[in-house]
This record gives structure tokens, sequence and C-alpha cells, in this order.
């Protein structure tokens, strides 16, 4: 179950190519480059070269892009269309690997396709450079263009068929449809093109063995590990070692032979650990784990468990992943060189090494990108899911702030004492002003924002209610500035209600008559502010549970203008000021100002 | 004048009949608790005017109504809080009184139920009614009071609806206006689940009549007609096309 698909496969090993060696082969292409004149066609097909060795060399040179636009431009100039072609197409690299910017990368690509389709000599090239395309797609988690490419290739392509098998095969394993895979991992081991690449077949058999593991065919899963395990270790293939052990682990596991899972789950935990690969060693942890588990030791099970979900929250770190890579990616490269040191054709294969790195590049940044793609859209969601709670949570509790019990059972109290009184007239008409207040209390807070009109009506409308609840307690004004476009100025609902609450409760709690309420609504620039000023006895005097009462609604008004000022990107703020000689609250409430159109 | 009141709740028949009384005597109005006995009775009395409760028990006062087979009185329906059937009642031109019931609506109610033009197409304004509660997917239909009575439009052909101050004029797709004196956001309160969108301050539309939008922000409609689509309803707008 924990076994992700090992997504390093390696296109066609090349020979005699490390970090070392690109270096050199850069700096002598820079050396020739300055010695030719600018606008030869040699010379960009020159700088073309070295963009590529430059690239793969150091992949953190920032000065590439520059000089690749460079090279573009004088191949414009000088109407070369190979030398614009490849320009476009190396431009396209560097923003693929080096600043992962895939659209940007895309553009390029489409660019040099343009030109490799307009001209009969560069025809040649077009498929290359849809498989650039292609990875792009795959990386991108946009499969089904990516099967398009790769299919398209194949279609067309001898040279490059059995890479496009291979990531048409990936492709599929990504997409979880392991059939799919099945079938073209199996169509690529029987491409001839594998009987000289042991290695390549190595790692088809290792992914093949994943793929019958995850539809649960664990005999075929196991027969592809075993052919993986021996050409691996016929042939000492190290770098697909580690991958292959910890995929024949579960092999293994899913024919049910723990003991050799557990060897191979241990082995390749330690292979893993010798590279600092953190992926696989994951991988293997999740391994042993479910092989502790077979045979009931819960206890070193557990631990498994614990390393594996522990390595789990280490590689989320998305730049931990970049870095972890690009060693895994150093490592690979010296494997490669070992294996085949034996074959060297220096003149000869120089060139179709560059391919050959490129694909392993394209494949291991794929890898890189995919995990770092995937990642980082768990966590956009994530934060996404957080905010939306955040937002909820708030307004469920700005609800139960407005829907005051107090004020409820205040509002029923005062309706039975008219009744007391035979008052029936004004017990009813303060009855259905009552039920007029909670409808609208209901009715608003269904909605994120109302209009300002509506929020103004409830104000006052509530403001009528108490009035007639405490006679002579307190007047109120509410001031409104001209020319302020009510009906159309957008506001979250029953923002300012709180705040009279709390000055009637307990601003002139001790106030028998003369309390006085303004409240203003005005415009300053773009915000739209509402300031609730009363002549009470403010917080600093206040009794406990009014300084209580206060920092329970600031915060939830504060919560509610930090999640209206997120949503409008605006700087919204609530402030309280504590007016001199203790003569009352003001509180004003800026909100950026928004209308409905 | 013969009144029936049907609530299931006496106190709120009670309210009623007393606020009745400076129009008729409560000797002259028979009420009833149940959807069965309502629909009994209504057949029988033959009112003139009729109080009907959105809930009664386990049934609903929609149910009374489909049921009953005279129908030709004033209705006034009654309702504590159901939002759905509020909708509905605006749809289809249907008058309604909150409870607990505020003197001064009931007045209002009384004298538009008095009128010359309550009775008015009660048989097409009920179906509106029922049509916008049931379930089914049968084209809905909206009921617009004209001086002359009501005008019944699918609500699929209106194709877009302008505000003129506090009046909407409705464009249907045979060419038609219709002009009523009630405000835009009356229409975008209705039509909002009916995928029309407020593209501006002045212009509700139908999306499914969209037939091109253009870079300048502007859209054009299957009448021809070009409006703009005001900044900020933009996102809402690509939204209801699907484009996010």
């Amino acid at each position: 179950m924990r076994g992700l698909i090992a997504l390093v496969l390696i296109l066609i090993v090349q020979p005699g190519l490390n970090a070392q060696h690109l270096h050199e082969e850069a700096d002598s292409l820079l050396r020739h480059i300055a010695a030719m004149p600018p606008n030869d066609t040699a010379t960009i097909d020159l700088r073309n070269d070295y963009v590529k060795s430059a690239l793969f060399a150091d992949p953190k040179d920032s000065g590439l892009a520059k000089f690749a636009q460079h090279t573009l431009a004088t191949a414009k100039k000088t109407g070369y269309n190979k030398g614009m072609m490849m320009a476009y197409e190396r431009l396209g690299l560097i923003y693929q690997y080096t600043s992962s910017n895939p659209y940007k990368a895309l553009e390029y690509y489409h660019q040099a396709l343009s030109i490799a389709k307009s001209d009969p000599g560069l025809i040649v090239y077009k498929w290359s450079i849809e498989g650039n395309i292609g990875l792009i797609h795959y990386e991108q988690e946009e499969y089904e263009q990516a099967l398009t490419c790769f299919k398209d290739i194949l279609l067309h392509n001898k040279t490059l068929e059995l890479t496009a098998t291979a990531n048409i095969a990936n492709v599929y394993g990504a997409m979880e449809r392991t059939d799919s895979a099945i079938y073209y991992y199996r169509e690529a081991l029987a491409n001839p093109q594998t009987e000289d690449n042991p290695a390549f077949k190595a790692n088809l058999y290792s992914n093949l063995s994943l793929m019958y593991g995850k539809s649960g065919r664990t005999k075929e899963a196991m027969a592809s590990a075993k052919e993986g395990l021996s050409l691996t270790e016929n042939h000492g293939i190290e770098f697909v070692r580690p991958t292959m052990y910890a995929n024949a682990a579960m092999a293994y596991l899913g024919v049910g032979d723990d003991k050799k899972a557990a060897y191979y789950a241990q082995q390749a935990l330690q292979l893993s650990e010798q590279q600092g690969n953190l992926f696989l060693e994951k991988t293997a942890w999740g391994t042993l784990s479910d092989v502790f588990k077979a045979r009931g030791d819960h206890e070193r099970a557990l631990e498994a468990y614990l390393r594996f979900s522990s390595l789990k929250d280490t590689l989320n770190n998305q730049n931990r992943r970049v870095e972890i890579n690009r060693s895994q990616m150093q490592f690979e490269f010296d494997k490669e060189r070992a294996i085949a040191r034996s074959e060297i054709n220096r003149q000869e294969t120089i060139r179709k090494a560059y391919l050959a790195v490129g694909g392993v590049l394209l494949l291991t940044f794929g890898a890189a990108f995919f995990f770092y793609r995937r990642r980082q859209a768990a966590m956009q969601q994530k934060k996404e899911a957080e905010f939306k709670a955040l937002v909820s949570e708030t307004e469920l509790k700005a609800l139960r702030a407005q829907m005051n019990p107090h004020f409820i059972f205040n509002s029923l109290n005062s309706i039975g004492n008219y009744i007391l009184k035979h008052d029936n007239k004004t017990a009813y008409d303060y009855l259905a002003r009552f039920a007029r207040l909670m409808r609208m209390t209901l009715e608003n807070s269904e909605h994120s924002e109302i209009t300002l009109a509506e929020e103004l009506r409830f104000t006052e409308l509530y403001l009528q209610v108490e009035s007639q609840r405490l006679p002579g307690r307190f007047s109120y004004d509410i001031l409104i500035e001209d020319g302020l476009d009510k009906e159309h100025i957008l506001v979250p609902p029953l923002m300012i209600q709180p705040f009279i609450e709390n000055s009637i409760w307990h601003g002139f709690a001790s106030l028998s008559t003369g309390g006085y309420i303004s409240i203003e609504v005005r415009k300053d620039d773009d915000m739209l502010i509402y300031s609730v000023d009363d002549n009470g006895v403010g917080r600093s005097s206040g009794n406990t549970e009014r300084r209580k009462k206060i920092i329970g609604g600031v915060s939830i008004t504060e919560s509610r203008i930090s999640i209206f000022n997120k949503q409008r990107a605006g700087g919204g703020k609530l402030q309280i000021i504590d007016k001199p000689h203790k003569s009352g609250t003001k509180v004003e409430i800026s909100l950026p100002l928004q209308t409905a159109f | 004048m013969t009144v029936v009141i049907v609530d299931d709740e006496p106190h709120c028949i009670d309210r009623i009949v007393f606020l009745l009384r400076s129009y008729i005597s409560p000797d002259h109005v028979s009420c009833f608790t149940t959807a069965e006995e309502a629909i009994k009775g209504i057949d029988e009395l033959r009112p003139d005017i009729v109080f009907l409760d959105v809930r009664l028990g386990d049934k609903t006062g929609f149910e009374a109504l489909a049921a009953v087979s005279y129908r030709n009185f004033k209705l006034i329906f009654t309702t504590a809080y159901e939002q759905y059937a509020i909708r509905a009642f605006k749809l289809s031109a249907i008058d309604y009184l909150l409870k607990p019931v505020e003197q001064e609506e009931f007045e209002n109610a009384m004298q538009k139920a008095l009128g010359k033009i309550a009775r008015e197409s009660l048989y097409d304004r009920i179906d509106v009614l029922l049509s916008h509660l049931s379930a089914d997917n049968l084209p809905k239909k909206i009921s617009i009071p004209s001086k002359q009575g009501y005008v019944f439009l699918d609500i699929a052909e209106i194709v877009r609806c302008e505000a003129d101050v506090n009046y909407t004029h409705i464009f249907s797709k045979d060419g038609k206006k219709h002009t009523v004196s009630k405000p835009l956001k009356h229409f975008e309160e209705l039509l909002g689940q009916h995928r029309f969108f407020r593209i501006h301050n002045s212009h509700l539309i139908n999306m499914d009549d969209v037939k091109a939008y253009d870079r300048s922000g502007y859209i054009t409609l299957s009448d021809h007609t070009r409006l703009e689509v005001s900044v900020r309803r933009r996102e809402g707008f690509f939204k209801m096309l699907g484009i996010h």
C-alpha cells in the first residue's frame, strides 16, 4: 500500500559522463565561443551546445537564460532557423528545470516546435521536443495530454519508441491505471532496444512488479521482481538496486514470504540510508512495518511505522525534497559511469550522452517536480480548508453572539410584563417587532454579505426594540454621511449590533436615564467606517463581566474583519477608544469599501 | 362575505379573527385546523377570502390547496418561517403574512384582498405556486402583476431584466417588454436560482442566453443586446459560466 511508483526510470544509459566532465566540456566550449565570430552559424550551434552542457553541469547557473536569450537574438538576426529552434528548446529546458516554470517552458517548446515543423530540414527534432512537452504535462499531472504526446511519438518515431513506451507506462502508473501501465511496461520489455541495456530492463521489471503488486497480482509481481533482481545482481546495477529491493520486498510480502520481504526491505533501507534517499527510506520503513505486522510483531511494526511517518513529515518539506533529488541525481551520474566504463567510444557517444543525461535529468526532475507539485496542491487544499473552517466557525460564533439569550429572555419578560399590565396592544407591537428582529437576524446571518441599507435597517430596529424595553434609559442617533450608496455597498452582516448591545447593557447599566449612543457611518477614501460612540461608564470602570464581554465581542469581530480583509485584500480594523475622564467608549470599525457593481 | 381561516394552532386563528373584527363579525368566520377539514370546508362554503397556513400538522397548506375544487377566492397564506414557501409566493404573486401578524401588514393584505385584482387569474397563480413547490423538472413560470391583471411568463423565456429606478422591464424571447413596479433586486432574489445573474447595477440576465463575451467586458445576448458586465461582477459571472 505504501509502494509509490519508483520513478527512477532511466532512458538510455550512456557511458563516460559525470558532472566534472560536463564542467570541463562546458568550459572548453566557452573558450571556443570566445574565439569565434559572433554572428556565425557555427558559433550559434556552439552556444546552444554550451547551454546544455552548462545546464547539466550546474543547474543553478542563473546566467544561462540570459545567455540563451542572446543566442536566440543572434540566430533571429542572422535568420538561422536551426539556431533559433535550438535556442528556444534550450530556453525551454532552462525554464523547466532551473526555474521550475513549466508554463514558460511550454511556451518556448512550442516556439521550437513550430520552427521544427515549418522547416523540413529540422523535422527530425520534432519528436524529441514533443517528448519534452509530454514530460511537462506529466509533471503537471495533465496525464491525458502527456499520454497524447507520448503515444504520438510512439507512433511516429522509431528511435524514441522505447522511451515513449516506458513513459506511457509511467504516466498510467501515476494515474493508478495499473492494467494499462502493466501492458506498456511489458511492451517496453519486449522492445529489442532493451536487450543491450540491462539497467533499463531491470528498472522496467522493478516498476512492473510494483504495478502487479498494486493490482493484487502477487504471483506476477513476484516473477517480475525476480527477473529484475537477477538482472540487478548479475550486472551489478547499483543505481537500480535500492528501488529494486524496495519493490522486491513488497512483492515478497505479497506472496507471504515475509522472511525475504524483511531481508530486502532492510537491504533497501540500508542502501537508501547510505544514499541519503529519504523517499526510498520511507518506502522501506513502510514495507518493514507491513512485514512486522504480518508476523504479528506489533511492537516493531509500530516502531517501523513511526519511522515511516516521521520520514513522511520530513519529506513534506518541499525544499528538502528538491535537495534530495539533486543529490540523488548526482549519485546516479556516478553509478552510470561505473556500469559501462568499458564500452568507450568518446567521440561517438558524447552527443548521445547529452540526450541520455537529458533523459535522466528529465525524469529525475520530473519525479521531484511531481512530488513537489502534489505536496503543494495538498498544502494549498489544507490552507483553503483551514480558512473555510475559520470562516464558518467565526460566522457561527458571530451568530451566537447576536442571538444573545439574555436579550431574547429579557424581551420575553417585557412582553410578559405588558400582558400583566393588560397593555395588550403594546405587548403585541413589541412582540411583532421582536419577531421581525429575530427573522432579520436569521436571514442576514445566512449571507456572508448584505447591503449597508439592510444592516442599518437591522440596527435601527434593534435600537427601537431596546429603547422600548428600557424606556428613558437612553436615546440614540444614526448619522449617515450624505451621498453614501447604501443600497449598493456590501458589508458583513450584523457587525454593529454587538457594540450597541454592549453600550446599552454595560455602558448604561448603572444609569437610569440620560444614556446616549451615536452611530455614525461614513466613507474615508476606500474604507467604510462605522463608529459607535456612547456616554456610558467606559471600559476601565466597567465591571469584570463587561470586560470579558468586550473581549469576546472584540475577538469575534476582529476575526470577522480579518476574514473580510482576506477576501477583499483590504486593511479593515477595529479600534476601541476609551474617552477621557471615563466619559464613555467609542468603537470604530473600518472595512474595505466594496460596492456590488 | 365569508372568510375561512385554516391553521393548526388555535392562537393563530384567534389572532386573525381579532384582526378581522373591523371587517367581519367572528360569527361569519369559519376555522379549520386540519387539511382534510379545510378541503371539505372550502368546497362547501365557497368563501371570499381564505387565510391558509403553510404548515398543517404533517400536511401542508399547499396539499390542501391542490385538493380543493373551488378556487374562486382571495388567498392569503400565513407562515412563521418557511423561506422556500416565501420564494414561491413571490414568484406566483400570491399574498402572504408572516406570523406573528403585525397590524399594519394585515391591513395592507386586506386592502389588496378587497381590491379588484385579487381574484384575477387565481387558478393560474396557484398553478405557478404549486409548480415551484414540486420537485419535478417541468418548466417553471413567474406571475407578473400588471394593471390589467397578471402575465405568466416561462422563466426560461426571459432573456433579461433591466432596472428603471423602482420599475423593472422584463424582456422575453418573443421580443415583448413587460414593465413591473418592483425593483430589480426583487427579481434578482427570485430568479437567482434559475440561472439568472446580475451583471450590472441595471441588468439581470439569463445565463443561458449569453451568446458571446468579448474582452472589453461586454456580452451579447440571444436577442442581440450588448451589455456591459461590471468589473466587480466579472469573477462571479465567469464562475456562473463555468470558467474559473
